[in-house]
Parts: C-alpha cells; structure tokens; sequence
C-alpha cells in the first residue's frame, strides 16, 4: 500500500456531502409519526431526602402520555455499566444537582414542561458533602450511605522512592489543582426511541458505544437485549462525554410507558449540569533529581473528586498512575490514587482520561526543576526521554520510540527554540513575552489484560460496490472514513464505492466503545482481515481467467492491473464472477487485539502499550496589568504512526489544541456548595476562533510495530494533553512566576504576577 | 398560546407557518417547515448553530421571534445547493475537512456564505471574525478558513469567467 492514491491521502469523509447540504440527521432531527417530547425533572439540590414525591397531577393533564418515577422502572434502576450506583431517576435521595427525579412524555414541549411543573415533590435538604478533603476523613457522614466515601485507594510503587530522594541533589515539591472540565460538545445528549410492530424497542442514540447502551436500555426494562435496537445518527461531538449512557435509557422507557415514539434532548443548561464531568483533580508532587538534571524519583499522591457516584473514577485514576511519569525514564516511583465521594458533579470520561491532569504536573514539575538547576527546558527533557526499548516504572517497554526525542527536536525547529532570546521579551512595559513545552505520552487501546476487539461485516456486491457494516459509532473523530479508506484500498476500489452502514446493533457486529483511542487499530485491522477475505476471491477469479499468477496482478481504482497496466477486466467484473462461482464476497472478521507476549512481566495494570509521543510548545504574551494572556504561538507535533485520514489527523490535532487551550486558560466549571454557577456556554468559555493563533502541525510517522492497521495509531487523545502544560511552562518562562493551578485565567495570573 | 400565521420567503419558496407569540424563527423552520438542517446547540444565542439568513444578514434564528421575520427572505442550509449541485463553499467545506462532527458546520456554511456575499477576497482576519459566533467544539476553525479562500478563489475566478 505504498503508492496509495486513498491511504494517506486527503478525502472527503463519507458524510460530507449530507453535512453541507443539512440532510445529516442528528438525534434532535429525527421525526417519527405521533412523536411526543421526553423530559426529565432534575434536583435543584445538591443534597436531600425525597420526603414525598406525587405525580398524579401531572398525569392528570391532557396531552401528558407517561410520567414515571423510580417505581415505574421494571428492570434495573441504574445507570453505569461499572459501578450501578447511579439511579435512572432517584429513589429516596438526590446526591448531586443533576439527579433525575421523574420522566415526562406529552405531545409537545409546553405540555411536557407542564407536567414537570405539576410533579410534586417535597425535599429535606440535607448539608452536602463538598471539599474532597473533608469527605475522605475518618468519621464524615457519608454521602451515600454504607458505601465509604473513599471509593478507591490505591498506591503503586516502583523502586525504591525513599532512597532516591534521600540521594537527590534537588527536590521539587508542589501541589497541583485541575478543575472541573465540561465537554461541551455542540449537540447536547439526546435519545428518540420507538417500539416496533414487533415490539423491539429501537432507539437512536447520540452515543459512544451502541452495542452497551443496548445491553443498558435491556436492563432497565426488563426485557431481552434481542428486543432492543440502538442505532447511531449522526452524532455532534463527544469526547468521552457520551460514552456513559445519558438520556437514551429514559427515552427508551418513556416510549415503552406511553405507546409512542419519544425525543428525549437535554437543553444545554441541563446538559452542563448533568452529564459527567473532567475530574477535578488535587495532586502533591515531589520530584528528584541529580544535579545533571536526571530524574531520579517522582512521589505524587493524587485526590480525585468523584462527585457522588463511582463512573470511571477508577479507571480515571488508574490511567493517570500510568502516566504521572511522564515519557522519561524514571524508576523509582509511588503514585497514590484516591477517590473521593462528594455532593459535586458527577465526573467521567473526558478526552485524555487522566492523563491531561498528569501532564499538567509532570511537566510543570519538569520546568520548575529546569530553573532550579539552571538548565534548558528542552535539555533537560532530551536527557530523561525514554527511547526505543526502555522499560518503563510500569513494566511496559517502549516498542518505538524515537519519536519521543524526535517530536521535541522537530517542535523546537518549529518554533526556532534555539533563537527565541532574539525575540521581544519586553514589547511594552506591561508586556512580557515566554515561551514554553510539553512533551507528554500517552497510548491507544484499552490496555493489556483487557479484552479489545471490534468486528466488522464486508460485502461486495456484483457491480463492485462494498457494504461496509461496522459498530463502531464516529462522533466527528473520523472512523468512519478511515474504515472506507482501507476497505477501498484493499478491494482496489474507489472510496465512493464503498458505503459506510453506521453503528445499528440490529445490523452491525459490535465494535465496542469509541473510546481510548482504540477504534483505528480494532475496527481498522478487523476491516483489513474482511477485506483480504473478499480480495483473495477477486484475485483467483483474476489469475484464473487472465491464467496469469496473482504476484502480477493488482486490483486498484476499480480496475483490474496487470503488471502495473490496467487489463480489460474491472473490479465489478472480477466480483460478478465471484458472486456467481460462490467464492467468498462476504466476510465478518472480529480483531482481538494483542499485545506482542515479547516483555517481561507488566507490573501497571491494563497498561496500553501504543503510545503517542507528542511536544506542544507555545509562546505566549502576558499583560502584567490585566493578567490576560495571549497565545500567540503553538506548535504541536504528534506521532500518527501512520497517518491513514490526514483530514481526521489534522482535525483531532487541531481540535485537542484548541480544547487544551481552553483546559489551560479558560474553562472551568464554577461550582458552589454543589450548585454549578456557569452553566451556559456563555459563562462556560470554550476558545472561539479569534481566541486561537493560527495552529502549526507537524506529524510524524513511525509506523507502530505492535501491528497496527499500517503501523498507524490512535489520535484522538494525545493532543489535548500537553497544551496546558506548555502554555503554563511559557507563563512561566515570561513572568518568572509559576502557577500551579488550571485554568490560569487572568486573576489568576495577575496574583502570580503581583505575587 | 395563540397560533399565527407567517409568511416568509423560505429558500426561494413563499410558506405560511404557524407561529405562535413566543415561538423563534428556529423553532418554526425546524417544525414547521422540517427544516432540521438548522441546528439548536444552545437556544441562547451563544453558539451560532441556528445561524441562517434573513434578508442578506447572518441571524441567530433563536434568538429572533418568528413574527419579527414576517415577509422577510431566509436561506437555509438547504436553500444553499441548487439542484443538488453544491456551492464551491460546500465543496470546499468537503474537501479540506471544515468539519469533524458536522453540527456547528451548517451555521459556519451560512455565516460564510454571508461573508462571500459582500466580500469575495476576504483576508483571514475577516473570516475569523465573520465565524467569530460560531463555536466548533471538534474545532476545524482552521479549515473553515482554508476553505472559505478556496472557494473565494474559485468563485472570483468564476466570476472572471462570466465576465470575459
Ligand atoms: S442555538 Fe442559536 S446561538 Fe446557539
Ligand atoms: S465540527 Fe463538531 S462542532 Fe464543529
């Protein structure tokens, strides 16, 4: 696949076309006959006792199809797939400001929000638990009773910690705050379910993972998963927010209770205030060194404020364990992870899953340490960078990984690093110029230990087109086309002969969550495998008819080639011999992914091992009088493996710069005694495009050789992770004043300044 | 609430819609005349999702009552292609991936539309702040500005054309 005309080439996704034209049907789009409007009545406490909870009223109004409460759930009353510790609606007690208490179904959305006006409900406020350090105290009440408020608590260790910093020439050793982030993707959560003649319960879903969200929506209506269907629309942004189920589950049970077909979207008030959120996070840090500069141990304990329920707070704080070393070579470290139960938002999934918090520390850490030994930011991170081969304090060794050095050198180029003290550090008296770099790591797929595999249905048909059928749902990250593209490729067709049937579970093998980064390796191999199925058919009807051996014989563009040479046969041709001797045009493959067994033993659990080495460097402009800081410059270099989509590449890259940046300086969820304060996209600000310079990208690819689709890797994640950091080290660097605190908006840079 | 009437002029075709007092523009073309290409990413006037076009200038539709657009002239998404052949920005929207998940890009399309309207060289300051209220969470702001010159370009030279 080396003289690829689709692979590694810029294409249209295959979307594109309904996307321009505004026939791309999202969740809120979706129109079905008898239609009613699903709503949801939320706690307006962060805190309290249901004393009392009367709905009669609110059925009792015309137009009003179905409003349920807790006992009208007949299988699970929970959410999360993990821990159910989170109820669909509340049953005794609200713990945090977004619990539901009941579901309305009526025929429009002011007789909806009529009968949630008329559901009574007479709450006990009860003081809520808010400051993660309170609530972790031996004897504080508990926020949900007979469960510790501690939920997890853990340390790993590697070498010997103690010793290390006993033997340091220099420690640095500073406490970190991240705060809430919210993801705010543009279309907030939504779910339209309907029961068909044959009474499955089918619902479109703007969700992460169809096939569980199915296996959800079963449980709590106690029906077989063979009796629900979820099906993906289009789906308008994600980023972890949607991979836990939402509002899917309530339209599901809304449209069984009322007989009808039910839109259930969240408003985006409500969409901020209940889904989960980035885990705020509290981190100690000691960092050891030698007077070279060589890290030689690293103790951190970190405190995650979970909010009421458990999510993927483990998984959360297992991932940022994994990485608190950052890409370097340290061995000796202690990582203690806790979590922590509170009345405060809820907390999940969030692009990075961890791991931006702990670039924010590791690299932070990396620059105070720089100063204090007075050596350069980028030296000191070519010394401890780990290469090819190192094993690493989790046991995990780096399969390749010259791109760590080679991302660093490649961004310092970029920005001119070397030359950056010819540059204006003064402009005016109240202007001071920095610059500043994060390098960070992070991998894709689930991790080793866990089980990742994704399927995918190929079919070509006799004119030569290819169904491709796969479960995997694309929120805009871009699957989808990577999918088509190495179909394509493989078949020797072009890209528009290939349609793409999106996440259906009645149709389409499960692929899984889109999550972790993983579905360009899972669902990628899994289409390669289909593809190589079909191709092998087209190739022996090919050597057989042209009586030429298949190592001459090439299918690309449609066409049949011959040693390099386009032959009279067509790939539709080759396909409707096939079809008619019966060889093999349709094929399922199911990729279960492997770590290559070439590593001694793992010690980190479910540690990934495809890692994305990438450097973000900024300059920055701060206004010593206003605190405002202006991000004039970001380089960001990122390691593709191999760049299958350069679209979806550059538009992940891009888009992980601008939410970093927003994660750096401005977002924030305000959160008071459990009460969210900016629950608008006004008060919640995410960077528009005059906020953001004009990005410069740079990809490098060094195929993976853990055997990846083409050597390529997952994308997703890493970029957002190492802007904050690299903004904060330019602060830094133009003020002299470090911060240990995100987002690093302008009062908080004017204390720092003034400090 | 009362129902009233409304006529407008929608993407080329005049429609009576039932609009009661309090309802937005949006709200009407995306129920009554089953316009769903226009989308509500906030009902508040803060993301610029449910932009459209009334009488030649870039509207948030949620935040105009469907009684204010009374006789006026509104381009949607769906009024931009002719005959199902696209416009070179929705072209140009494909080809140089202006978008990611899609949901903000109907209203980024109409504010640039608007933009190429008045202006067919614009600089890239003047396209950032043509899309300055439109937010893109997945963020494609760079390649909404590639192809805005891109089919700037191809309609100056289209223009050119017409003229020679
Ligand atoms: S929906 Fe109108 S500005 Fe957001
Ligand atoms: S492309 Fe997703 S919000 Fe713009």
């Amino acid at each position: 696949m080396n003289d690829s005309n689709i692979v590694g080439q810029w294409t249209s996704a295959p979307g594109a076309h309904d996307i321009v034209t505004g026939k791309a049907r999202y969740c809120p789009d979706l129109r079905l006959p008898g239609m009613l409007i699903g709503k949801l009545l939320y706690s307006p406490h962060a805190r309290a006792r249901i004393r009392h909870l009367d709905v009669s009223k609110a059925r009792a109004i015309p137009g009003v199809f179905a409003v349920m409460t807790h006992e009208d759930i007949a299988g699970e009353n929970s959410y999360l797939y993990a821990a159910p510790d989170q109820p669909l609606l509340a049953v005794d007690e609200v713990r945090f400001q977004g619990d539901a208490v009941a579901a309305v179904a009526a025929v429009d959305e002011q007789t909806a929000d009529a009968a949630l006006n008329a559901i009574e409900v007479e709450y006990e406020a009860l003081e809520g638990l808010f400051d993660p350090l309170q609530a972790m105290q031996a004897g504080a009440e508990q926020v949900m009773s007979g469960e510790e408020n501690v939920m997890m608590s853990r340390t790993y260790r590697s070498g010997d910690v103690e010793a290390a910093l006993a033997a340091a020439d220099v420690i640095v050793e500073n406490t970190y705050t991240t705060p809430w982030a919210e993801h705010a993707f543009l279309e907030t959560e939504g779910g339209v379910a309907m029961v068909d003649d044959e009474g499955v319960v089918t619902v479109w879903s703007s969700c992460q993972a169809p096939h569980r969200d199915r296996m959800q929506i079963a449980r709590a209506l106690a029906v077989p998963e063979s009796m629900v269907r979820v099906i993906t629309p289009y789906i308008g942004g994600a980023f972890g927010g949607k991979d836990e189920a939402h509002v899917q589950i309530h339209a599901a049970l809304l449209a069984c209770a009322a007989g009808r077909p039910v839109s259930l979207v969240r408003g985006r008030r409500e969409s901020i205030l209940t889904h989960v959120k980035r885990h705020p996070f509290i981190v100690e840090c000691t960092t050891a060194a030698s007077s070279d500069g060589r890290l030689l141990a690293v103790k951190v304990r970190a405190i995650a404020d979970a909010g009421p329920y458990t999510n993927a707070t483990h998984e959360v704080l297992n991932k940022f364990g994994e990485f608190i070393g950052g890409p370097y070579q340290v061995q000796n470290l202690e990582v203690e992870q806790i979590g922590v139960r509170t009345n405060n938002p809820i907390t999940g999934a969030f692009r990075g899953f961890g791991a931006p918090q702990a670039a924010f520390v590791y690299e932070s850490q990396m620059d105070d340490l720089a100063r204090k030994l007075d050596i350069d930011p980028l030296q000191i991170r070519l010394l401890n960078g780990v290469d090819t081969g190192t094993r690493m304090y989790t046991g995990v060794v780096v399969r390749e990984g010259s791109t760590m050095k080679e991302s660093l050198r490649k961004a310092a180029e970029m920005i001119g690093w070397e030359k950056r003290n010819q540059s204006e550090r003064r402009p005016a008296s109240h202007l001071r110029r920095g610059w500043g770099m994060a390098t960070i790591l992070k991998g894709s797929g689930l991790g080793r230990g866990l089980a990742d595999h994704a399927g995918v249905v190929l079919e070509m048909h006799r004119d030569g087109s290819v169904a491709l059928r796969s479960g995997a749902a694309d929120m805009g990250q871009g699957i989808v086309t990577v999918m088509a593209q190495l179909a394509a490729e493989k078949l020797g067709v072009d890209i528009s002969s290939v349609r793409v049937v999106r996440a259906d579970t009645a149709r389409t093998p499960d692929a899984g969550a889109s999550c972790a980064s993983r579905q360009v390796i899972v669902s990628g191999n899994a289409v390669l495998e289909a593809a190589e199925t079909i191709r092998e058919s087209l190739m022996t009807i090919a050597a057989g008819k042209t009586k030429i051996s298949k190592d001459r014989l090439e299918l690309k563009g449609g066409k049949l080639l011959v040693d390099g040479e386009p032959h009279a046969l067509s790939v539709a041709d080759l396909a409707l011999r096939a079809i008619a001797w019966g060889y093999p045009m349709h094929a399922e493959s199911r990729c279960h992914f492997e770590y290559p067994d070439d590593v001694p033993e793992v010690t980190y659990k479910y540690s990934q091992e495809i890692f994305q080495f990438c450097t973000h460097i900024a300059q920055v402009l701060v206004d010593c009088e206003t605190g405002q800081v202006t991000v004039e410059r970001l380089v960001a270099v990122h390691d593709a493996g191999k760049m299958i989509n350069p679209g979806g590449v550059y538009g992940q890259i891009e888009g992980g710069c601008a939410q970093g940046i927003g994660y750096a300086l401005t977002e924030e969820l305000v959160v008071q005694d459990g009460h969210t304060q900016n629950a608008s996209l006004e008060n919640y600000v995410i960077p528009m495009a005059l906020d953001l310079p004009e990005l410069e990208m740079g990809v490098l690819e060094v195929p993976e050789p853990s055997g990846t689709p083409l050597g390529a890797k997952g994308i997703a994640e890493s970029p957002i992770i190492p802007t904050a950091p690299a903004i904060r080290n330019a602060i830094l660097d133009a003020i002299g004043k470090p911060l240990y605190q995100l987002p690093m908006n302008a009062e908080r840079v004017l204390a720092a300044v003034e400090s | 609430m009362a129902e009233i009437d409304i006529r407008m002029t929608v993407n080329g075709s005049v429609q009576q819609l039932k609009a009661g007092a309090g309802r937005t523009l949006l709200s009407v073309l995306r129920e009554e005349a089953g316009l769903t290409g226009t989308k509500d990413g906030c009902s508040s006037g803060d993301c610029g999702a449910c932009v459209v076009i009334l009488d030649g200038q870039p509207v948030n539709s949620c935040m105009v009552l469907a009684p204010q657009a009374e006789g006026s002239q509104i381009t949607t998404v769906e009024g931009l292609a002719v005959d199902d052949e696209l416009q070179p920005l929705q072209r140009a929207f494909a080809e140089t991936w202006a978008f990611q998940c899609g949901f903000c890009t109907q209203g980024m399309l109409m504010s640039c539309h608007a933009l190429l309207m008045s202006n067919l060289n614009p600089t890239r300051e003047e396209i950032l702040t043509a899309i300055s209220g439109n937010l893109c969470r997945c963020t494609a702001y760079q390649g909404v500005v590639k192809a805005v010159e891109q089919a700037a370009a191809e309609m100056r030279s289209q223009d050119q054309n017409r003229h020679e």
